[in-house]
């Protein structure tokens, strides 16, 4: 009769534990704070490259020129748990706890901070951001700071492409004229498509609606983006293997560097770093478009709101915008910096000689982006 | 040790009584983890969900109601069913839906062939052969499918093993990277060794005796697979069908990697729904959808299970 019990026992005891265990997933990353000012945490949601940016470059040497403070990364790979992060930083706004994290340096951030879960960050706390250029910061929306640019470029084959086209109407008469040597990631799964898509959607568009649709949320101007959509379902049997959109800024990387295809639009750092470990080939060049030209844009950093540690945070935000951390930024991914590019070293200054930081052309804001990618996938794969 | 017969006889009798309430509390208790860890995991979730796409967005959704797009509130207490409107509105959802059933019956038919035939082959000729084929089925068990789902891509991408094959000859090989042919050659591959392990199982599980028997009395061997050996392991060739069928209805991996962008399979599709178009609601929406084609599948295993059971005598 014993054992019986002793196992019934034991099994009740391990239900109410497995149950209250799966109650509270991230305990042990929500308790960081241990009091003082000086330990912060980075939550990142990005690719293994800016993880090494933070981890092996930026925070040693934060660290180095503020001793005393100590700061961890809390990491989230391809931000492949955005969602839950959302949801629960806006769970911990709203119950005014710790989220556990101090700065947040993901796609989300510009997301969360029109819902206002962010900190409002000034030239008064932080004095760097009186550099940084007023239409990016407009677009980090209320606390979304921006600290590293890149933008999507267009990479060719040279031995396939002896003159890349120079206009987006050019390239999409080549697209048509080069079947199946075309193809860009479908916007849900990587920045390189969506810029694609969001630059044909643009071509006919006014200026002020390109603005207000980068800005903020609009979706009264989204049927303006009818003939751009039937444009790009034209062009499916124009795309590799008869419309084929792979998933992910990486896969179309792939497809050009093992020669499936001739021309696609790539994210400049990455197509940098991929040239420079030699996953991308010596023939494969890049260039810019115009009229208009591929999106880009910053990176944003934000302070949660619900952060015990702000002035600590501050520090650090202030310190990613000065000159040495922004040239450290450009040597190690090849990041456009935010700041002028006359207060950097003339090294970095000749990484990016035809750069204009302050014009990059803006994506869309992130509730319109959401609805465009949807759209997209109703509108033109299969059509 | 002293103890009078009158004395035993009622200890006895209360340790008869006892044991059976002793035994009925420590049943439930040993039946109460799993019961738990399902209301509270499974059930809970559900409920929330339903409530969730039919517009109550108070209480433990209001979080998610508050993050995502295009969410419609119910008026009071009276349910909207607009979120269903948004989904079952639009054009492509059908187009997924198609796809998603056509690719669950493809790769079942496949994987009841391939198990079915490995299964009878093992059964009736056995051999060296037959013992490596059973084997080499169990494989994909022990790959994951996330490096399959690559693998079979490249396989077949136009600058695969198969294209090359074919080009060395002279030939144009078809490309089946990117299509519903893929996720069906993706599916199939990854349902076959459950499906193997159960048919071969209760295949072999019928007594030689009956088919030498039926042998002796001049049945073929068609005779004898369709009124011996098929209806005596329904069970487990239903088990694997419907085990088989859940499996690809729901699945991500295969499809979100060697399938076309559109139409594409329910369970890419929600997850598209939720993560980049931030529509938790229509995503819950089409969940309930699959969650609905999988319960008709379940009742197939309820049955079989059911009709087992009442064979034995048990219900």
């Amino acid at each position: 009769m014993k054992s019986p019990r002793l196992i019934a026992t034991l099994a009740a005891v391990a239900a109410v534990g497995v149950t209250l265990a799966g109650c509270s997933p991230s305990g042990a990353s929500a308790s960081s704070s241990d009091g003082s000012d000086k330990t912060l945490t980075v939550f990142l949601s990005a690719d293994t490259n800016i993880q090494d940016l933070w981890q092996k470059t930026l925070i040693p040497a934060f660290e180095n020129d503020n001793p005393g403070y100590t700061v961890k990364v809390d990491f989230d790979l391809h931000g492949a748990h955005d969602q839950q992060t959302v949801a629960k930083l806006t769970a911990a706004t709203v119950q005014q706890k710790d989220p556990g994290y101090d700065l947040v340096d993901a796609g989300f951030v510009t997301q969360v901070a029109a819902s206002g879960l962010l900190t409002p960050v000034t030239a008064d706390q932080v004095p760097a951001l009186a550099d940084v250029p007023a239409t990016l910061l407009q677009a980090g929306g209320n606390g979304g700071v921006p600290y590293r640019g890149s933008s999507v470029v267009l990479a060719y084959d040279t031995t396939t492409v002896p003159t890349p086209p120079k206009t987006l109407a050019d390239l999409l008469s080549w697209i048509k004229t080069h079947p199946g040597r075309f193809t860009y990631c479908a916007p849900s799964t990587g920045g390189s498509g969506a810029s694609f898509v969001t630059t044909v959607l643009d071509q006919s568009l006014s200026a002020d609606d390109r603005t207000t649709l980068a800005t903020e949320a609009a979706p009264q101007l989204e049927s303006g983006w009818d003939a751009g959509f039937a444009t790009l379902a034209g062009l499916n049997a124009s795309v590799f293997q008869n419309g084929v959109y792979p998933n992910g800024n990486s896969q179309v990387l792939d497809l050009l560097a093992s020669g499936q295809i001739s021309m696609a639009p790539v994210w400049s750092d990455q197509f940098v770093t991929g040239v420079k470990n030699g996953q991308i080939p010596a023939n494969i060049a890049s260039t810019q478009i115009s009229d208009p030209s591929f999106t880009g844009g910053a990176s944003y950093l934000g302070i949660p709101s619900a952060s015990p540690r702000r002035a600590g945070a501050e520090k650090l935000l202030s310190w990613v915008l000065s000159p040495a951390a922004q040239a450290l930024i450009a040597d190690s991914i090849s990041g456009y910096p935010v700041i002028p590019l006359d207060k950097l070293p003339a090294s970095v200054q000749a990484l990016f000689p035809n750069a204009d930081i302050a014009n990059l052309r803006p994506g869309y804001f992130s509730a319109n982006a959401a609805d465009m990618n949807k759209a997209w996938a109703q509108k033109v794969p299969g059509k | 040790m002293s103890a009078s017969p009158a004395q035993r006889e009622a200890r006895t009798a209360v340790r008869r009584a006892h044991p059976a309430r002793r035994t009925a509390v420590a049943g439930f208790l040993l039946a109460l983890p799993p019961v738990v860890v399902i209301a509270v995991f499974v059930g809970v979730p559900v409920v929330t969900a339903l409530a969730f796409s039919v517009g109550f967005t108070g209480g433990l959704n209001s979080v998610i109601a508050a993050v995502g797009q295009n969410v419609h509130r119910a008026d009071g207490l009276v349910p909207t069913l607009a979120a269903y409107g948004d989904v079952f509105g639009a054009d492509d959802f059908w187009q997924n839906l198609g796809l998603t059933l056509g690719v669950t019956a493809a790769s079942t038919l496949i994987v009841l062939a391939l198990a079915g035939g490995i299964g009878l082959f093992l059964r009736l000729h056995g051999g060296r052969l037959a013992r490596v084929l059973s084997a080499v089925a169990i494989v994909p068990l022990f790959i994951p499918v996330v490096i399959a789902s690559w693998a079979i891509l490249t396989f077949y991408s136009a600058d695969g093993f198969v294209s090359s094959l074919f080009a060395a000859v002279g030939f144009d090989a078809p490309v089946w990277a990117f299509t519903p042919v893929a996720i069906i050659i993706g599916s199939a591959w990854t349902s076959l060794p459950f499906a193997v392990l159960m048919i071969t199982s209760g295949l072999q599980a019928i007594p030689d005796a009956l088919i030498e028997a039926a042998r002796d009395a001049g049945a073929g061997t068609v005779r004898i697979v369709r009124t011996i050996l098929v209806p005596m392991s329904a069970v487990p060739i239903v088990i694997a069908v419907t085990f088989t069928a859940i499996g690809v209805i729901g699945s991500y991996t295969v499809p979100y990697f060697t399938g076309p962008n559109a139409p594409t399979m329910l369970g890419v599709a929600l997850a598209n729904s939720f993560t980049s178009y931030n529509e938790p609601q229509q995503s819950i929406v089409m969940a309930f959808v699959v969650f609905v084609a999988a319960s008709g599948i379940g009742a197939l295993y309820v049955w079989a299970n059911f009709r087992s059971a009442r064979r034995e005598g048990r219900v």
